[in-house]
This record gives C-alpha cells, structure tokens and sequence, in this order.
C-alpha cells in the first residue's frame, strides 16, 4: 500500500487524510451487515473502508414555459454534474485506500433549511479490495463502484459478471400545464392524451440512454438492478426528475459456477 | 436486431442499438434468468396518459335524473329506497350501486395500450419474452390525467436461435417464482389484468350508517351492516373476477393478486375499485413430483 498521507488528492478534507491514514493501518469500518461481510470475504474480497463523497449543489431556477413540455437541461446538468462529484470524490477516497471497488453505495439527495435551491448530494459505500492482488479495477483504472448489496454482489459474481461502475442519468422534465380550451375540448370523456404520453415516454427514454451511454464508456455488456426513480424535489409538481440508476457490469469468464439450485418450497410465506 | 419501431422515441432506438443490455432485474433473479437460459437483452416499456375524471360521456346516472332508472351500462345495478317514507330535500330516498363500465373501458384501454407499446418495445429488440412485468397506474400532478406505465426485462431464450415466431409472451413472475412455475409444467402465456369499477350513490340509510348517526329513525341499528355499500363491494369483485376469467381463454389464472380500493367522490357518493391481475399460464409438460420439501433452518 502506498503511503499516501502526503499525496493526497486535492479536494478532500482535513479529517479524511487522518481517517483514512489510521484505516491503512488495518483498522476498517465498513457499513456491511455480517451476513454481507462473509459474503464478500467468500468471492475473496476485503472490506478496506467506509467511503464517501459529498456535493453541496446549487441546483439554480430556469424558467418554464407554462404550457409546453420540454426538459430542463440546466437542471438536468445541475442534477447530474452534483451526483457525478459526490461519486467521484468518494471514488477519490476509495482509490487512496487501494480499493479495487466500492459495494453497497447509496446515492442520497438532501435538503437544509439554510439553503433555497441548494441541495446536498452524498454518496457512501464501502470500499473492497481483493484479496489475490489482481486488479478489479475498470476500464478507466478507477475502483469500480456498485450499488449492490453483499449478497448480490456474491450471486453476480457467480454468474460470471462483475461490476463495473454504478451508472445513471438524468433528465429533468416540465410537465404541460393544461389550457382551458384543451380541457374543455376534451371534456367528459376519459381519452389518451398522446402529448403527454410521449412526453413522459421521452423524459424516461432520456434519462435512461444517458445511463446507457456510461455504460458504453466503461465497455460493460450489461446493466442490471435498473431502477427508474420520480422525483419532484422542491420544483413543484409539474417538474420531474427521472433518475435511471443501475449497476453496469462486463462478463468475465463466461463460465456460470452457480450451483444449480434446488427447489424449495418455503412453508412460511 | 430488427429495424428500429419508427413511432418509438429516438432515444429509445438508440439505447436498444447499442451493444450493452439492461435489466431491471434485481441480482437473484438476474442470476435465476441467466441458470434458466433466459437471457436478458433490454429494460422494456410502455406509456399511455389518459384523461382521467370521475364522469363519463355515456354517463347518464347522475342523482336525481334516474331514481330507478334502467340496467347500468355494464349490468351490474341495484337499488334501494327509503323505508321511512317521508320526503324532503335532505333526505336520500333512493340509492344505487351500478357499474361504470366507462371507467373500466378506459383503464382497459389505458392498461392496453401501454401494454401493446411494451410489447412493441419487446419485438424491437428480438424478444421471446418479458419477465418481471411491473405495472402502475398513477396521477400526474394535478393535472387530471392518469398515467398507465408497464416495463419489464425483455429477455431470450438461449438455446433457440432465429427470431420468436408471434407476439412475445409476458409474466408478472421472474426469478424463483418463474422458475418454479415452469418446473411445475407450466409455460408462461401473458400477464392478465383487469378493474371494475361500481359507483355507490347512497340512500338515506347508508349515509346514516356511513355517517355514524346514531338514529336511523327507528329502522335499524347503529352497528349494523351497511347492505348497499357491502353489495358494492362483493360486485366490484365479482365483475373484476368476470374481467379477467374473459381474458384467459382457457389458460390458467396463476399468484392472482387483488388490490380494492374506494374513493370518496362527494358526500355519499363513492367508487369501489377493484383491480385484479395474475398470470396467464398454460400446461407445457406433465407434473413432476417435487421433492417433498424437509425443515431447513435459516441464520437469518
């Protein structure tokens, strides 16, 4: 391990060099639960550290036109830029430790009284490395980052996959407002309303193929454990966040070494 | 990969076109799908946003207009008449329970619509299937309109090669549960679903008993069942049951799951909803005997 308490990264703080340094001394903290914790030492992994990284975000207003659906791409960018920061400092942290990866990472936003439209976007995890010495590093060279829990980390890499990178994207969209004379037009008959159908659909669409392109970046066959998150934060109920979060992954061996499971039938539910 | 679908979004065209795939399996059924030769080539989906109030064009039941008027539209209707026999503005003299069978009509249409664009989605990337089927059905601010989205993992079957001949076939079910469904015999066929909805404009005795009144003028009991709301609710399940029996077409039903809920319109005005939905499944092979299951004990 090098040392690296004069190296340091720029950017972190104070308290992390002196964390970090004492948990180089083999002292690790690790948010995993015990049954995770055993899971990873079995595909022979250790836990080096609990890791994050924090970005106090002034998402900013963009004016929205009152009747039009349209995507808001300074929000869009503010959203994503503030994750990507958080990721990437806590990535910094990792890669101080000589972690190949980051498991279990949770991306949380935050709001404080003391800040109108700024927000906090934080990303923990804990951080692994592998017990052979070969790199499990992606492609960028950076420790991989997951959002998988322990025992999902355990059954991918059994099926022959790991992790490459938590991937997501973003899009934040402004929903339509309706007219008198639409509403009135339509009235009293329930109907599609193909506008905002494809409004949505594209919203979505977006977020995810922005997701679908860090994927490509990272040369990952798959993304699993994708989740499609709506949020409105402070914006109102006319202005949604899409979120498209997953863990993209590359197949390694080609060899499934999942034992071929047995049926059980469970007699509690 | 086939041509792209020309009315889905570009970026969906591009995200199909590109080489990873997506799944929005969790990692235990990722892992099933993977053992079962089912692999997973795209995070499916399809979008309908209806309009969505409470009244209908075809809806000529409002109160007052039809006291004991004709059959509702979907047959299902009752009615109920003040047995105190005294007449004032206050006072309901008459209720009725009946089916709305516009409200069903646009959720059908809504729930099939997405439905269809899944399945468009599914067929674009080469699909046999769609596991893992989601649907919701939510409001969109309060902009009066209801959004149906259905999504799911499209996936292959690994050992067939060639493209799926007809439409890909679709499952609530993935993982385990997938997986023990085709050891017991049976091959996954479409998810079915259905609602009802039965509208309850209640009469004096109900808005009593709804209301808690003590006195109901000497006719019955606070405590009592309320019958017109109680019916209500047994015809919205059964209609829902009707619904979906259509569907099947002489498959099987299976992990049915039936979610009722009521919506208060106005003062002694209520819609029973009743969404029911499973698994259209269809017997592929005789039954195995499973092994007979043996106490296992679980650290967890």
């Amino acid at each position: 391990m090098t040392d690296s308490s004069e190296s340091l990264p720029e950017g972190l703080p104070e308290a992390t060099s002196h964390r970090l340094a004492e948990l180089e001394h083999g002292l690790f903290t690790s948010d995993l639960s015990v049954n995770e914790f055993l899971l990873i030492k079995e595909v022979g992994f250790h836990p080096l550290g609990f890791v994050m990284g924090s970005s106090i975000y002034h998402t900013g207003i963009q004016t929205r036109k009152w009747g039009q659906s349209q995507e808001l791409t300074k929000l869009t960018e503010a959203m994503y830029n503030a994750r990507e920061l958080a990721m990437t400092r806590m990535e910094e942290e990792a890669a101080e430790l000589g972690a190949d990866g980051v498991v279990g990472v949770r991306l949380d936003v935050n709001y404080y009284e003391w800040g109108k439209d700024a927000a906090e976007f934080i990303a923990v995890g804990t951080a692994v490395k592998a017990e052979s010495g070969v790199s499990h590093r992606n492609k960028l060279g950076k420790p991989f980052t997951s959002d998988l829990s322990g025992q999902d980390f355990w059954t991918l890499m059994q099926t022959g996959y790991i992790p490459q990178g938590l991937v997501m994207g973003t899009c934040v969209y402004h929903i339509a407002h309706r007219g008198l004379g639409q509403t009135l037009g339509s009235a009293g008959q329930n109907i599609e309303l193909p506008n905002f159908t494809q409004a949505l659909y594209e919203a979505r669409e977006l977020a995810m193929t922005r997701m679908q392109d860090e994927a490509d970046q990272l040369d990952a066959s798959g993304i699993v454990g994708v989740r499609l998150e709506e949020k409105s934060h402070q914006w109102g109920s006319h202005t949604i966040e899409f979120l498209s979060l997953g863990t993209a992954v590359v197949k390694t061996s080609g060899e499934v070494t999942l034992p071929t499971p047995t049926t059980i039938i469970s007699l509690d539910n | 990969m086939s041509d792209p679908a020309p009315d889905l979004p570009e970026a969906a065209n591009r995200r199909f076109a590109s080489g990873a795939f997506t799944s929005g399996l969790s990692v235990p059924d990722f892992a099933a799908c993977v053992q079962m030769g089912l692999e997973p080539v795209g995070y499916v989906q399809g979008f309908c946003v209806m309009q969505w109030r409470w009244y209908g064009l075809n809806s000529p039941y409002s109160r007052g207009l039809s006291p004991y008027g004709g059959g509702g539209q979907g047959g299902y209707m009752e009615s109920w008449q003040c047995p105190h026999g005294f007449v004032s503005a206050e006072h309901r003299s008459w209720g009725q329970n009946y089916e709305q069978s516009w409200v069903e009509d646009a959720w059908g249409h809504g729930f099939g619509t997405a439905y269809a664009r899944m399945l468009e989605e599914a067929a674009a990337v080469g699909a046999h299937g769609v596991v893992g089927v989601v649907d919701t059905a939510s409001r969109l601010g309060d902009l009066g309109v209801l959004e149906f989205h259905l999504r799911g993992t499209a996936v292959k079957v690994a050992d067939t090669s060639g493209p799926p001949g007809g439409q890909p076939w679709t499952t609530y079910l993935a993982g385990q549960r997938l997986a023990k469904l085709i050891e017991a015999g049976y091959a996954p066929v479409a998810v079915a679903a259905a609602v009802s909805s039965v509208r309850v404009w209640a009469y004096c005795m109900t808005e009593y008993l709804l209301e808690g009144t003590n006195s109901s003028w000497g006719v019955q009991q606070a405590g009592a069942e309320i019958t017109q709301v109680a019916s209500a609710q047994m015809a919205a399940r059964q209609i829902a049951r009707e619904h979906v029996r259509s569907q099947l077409s002489g498959d099987s039903l299976h992990g049915a799951e039936m979610v009722v809920s009521e919506h208060e319109l106005g003062q002694g005005d209520q819609e029973v909803q009743c969404v029911l939905r499973g698994n259209r499944v269809r017997r592929f092979k005789d039954f195995d005997p499973m092994p007979v299951p043996h106490p296992t004990v679980r650290l967890s």
